[in-house]
């Protein structure tokens, strides 16, 4: 039976458990476990565990019945509490559009140490790039990746820029003007 | 033969280059002769500053449209886009100067031959613009190469390009051939910041004399 709650008594927003979508409904036939997400622009949004991610991509590619043969971006995410390697992918052959999550606790980082995301580079060679890129600007080390080293900054640099806790040195070529206004 | 050099307040000239670098005598003629050879030298320069072909973003296509017909910067003789320094009188920093590239623009000022000059175009090489406090961005060219004319404007158009190019001509015209040779050797080590520890050069020299010092006390 469905409450109607009282006018200007609304319930508090309870996160509601979120069903499979078919891409969660089409891993969970192939026996790999993934958590639903709140859509993303409305794109459906999966959650793996990184151990289960080269599975899970391989037969989302493979599969005839979903064919998301196209790795649009490889993105990395802080989270206040968490990283996150993103995948976004696209199948031109159905016009469907998946992204997937794989999440690194922050807890689980051991201090001093990257957070650690198996990488797709060795059969997915598009992604080669994008996580050389995601290591380079936000420290997620991609294990297995063929070449894992800077792509945008300086071979040398030190830190990972788009990290929350960055602070870049002050050398310079970048401290201020004492009579600038800024 | 110190006594007989004209007196300037440039840095000596360093051992090494003694051997190779003989002009001593001409330098002499030339600082007595200055005022009379400067305007004419300084009006040919002035008239045919070649720029180099360096673009490094959305600045580099004003300045390629700058040299288009509809702009035309050869009125004021600086058609000729060299693709190698070594043939070049002018950089244009047409677009943002990364910390990546920073290394490479200083190779090619260096490289550049006397005399040689740099228009500071669009804000962001100007005073590092719309990536002012961005991580990567060289905040400001000059602070890695002197500039002659400061060109602001994201991007600037076209016609300011040609003025900043005609304010730089004067700036030649009004030169004078001895003071520019006697600056010849700051222009040259012109590497203020060193690129590898991002410190200024002289706290760099600081150090090893610092180093120096406690080597020999210990
Ligand atoms: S000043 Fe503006 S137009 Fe020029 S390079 Fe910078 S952002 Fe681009």
């Amino acid at each position: 039976m469905t409450e109607t709650p009282a006018p200007g008594n609304k319930p508090a927003e309870e996160p509601k458990e979120l069903t499979a979508g078919p891409f969660g409904e089409f891993l969970r036939e192939h026996g790999i476990a993934s958590t639903r997400l709140p859509d993303s622009t409305g794109v459906e949004t999966v959650l793996v565990e990184g151990k289960d991610l080269e599975a899970a991509l391989k037969r989302l590619r493979n599969s005839q019945e979903t064919e998301l043969n196209y790795l649009v971006a490889v993105s990395g995410v802080e989270q206040a509490d968490s990283f996150e390697s993103v995948y976004h992918l696209w199948s031109y052959t159905n016009l469907k559009e998946l992204v997937v999550k794989v999440r690194v606790a922050k807890s689980a980082v051991p201090e001093g140490k990257l957070p650690v995301v198996p990488s797709l580079a060795n059969f997915w060679p598009a992604a080669n790039w994008h996580e050389r890129e995601s290591y380079d600007l936000m420290g997620i080390r991609y294990s297995g990746h063929p070449y894992l080293r800077r792509i945008l900054n300086p071979w040398d640099w030190e830190g990972h820029p788009l990290r929350r806790d960055y602070k870049q040195p002050v050398d310079s070529l970048n401290d201020k003007n004492p009579h600038s206004m800024r | 033969m110190t006594e007989n050099q004209p007196t300037s307040t440039a840095p000596a000239m360093p051992d090494e280059l003694k051997e190779s670098v003989q002009l001593h005598n001409l330098d002499g003629l030339v600082e007595a002769m200055s005022n009379l050879i400067s305007p004419v030298a300084n009006w040919a320069r002035s008239q045919s500053v070649w720029p180099l072909t360096f673009g490094t973003s959305c600045c580099a296509i004003e300045m390629m449209s700058v040299g288009m017909s509809a702009f035309d910067i050869s009125r004021f003789g600086s058609e000729v886009f060299r693709g190698t320094p070594r043939q070049a009188d002018l950089i244009i920093t047409a677009g943002t100067i990364t910390r990546k590239m920073a290394p490479a623009l200083i190779t090619l000022y260096e490289q550049l031959p006397e005399p040689k000059f740099v228009i500071a175009m669009g804000a962001c090489t100007v005073t590092g613009g719309m990536f002012n406090d961005s991580y990567s961005v060289v905040q400001g060219v000059d602070r890695i190469i002197p500039v002659d004319v400061y060109l602001p404007g994201c991007p600037p158009r076209p016609e300011g390009i040609l003025d900043a190019l005609l304010k730089l001509q004067q700036k030649i015209r009004t030169q004078s051939l001895a003071e520019r040779r006697r600056k010849m050797g700051q222009n040259r080590a012109i590497r203020h910041v060193d690129y590898d520890t991002g410190l200024p050069m002289d706290s760099l020299q600081a150090n090893i004399e610092e180093a120096k010092s406690l080597a020999q006390e210990g």
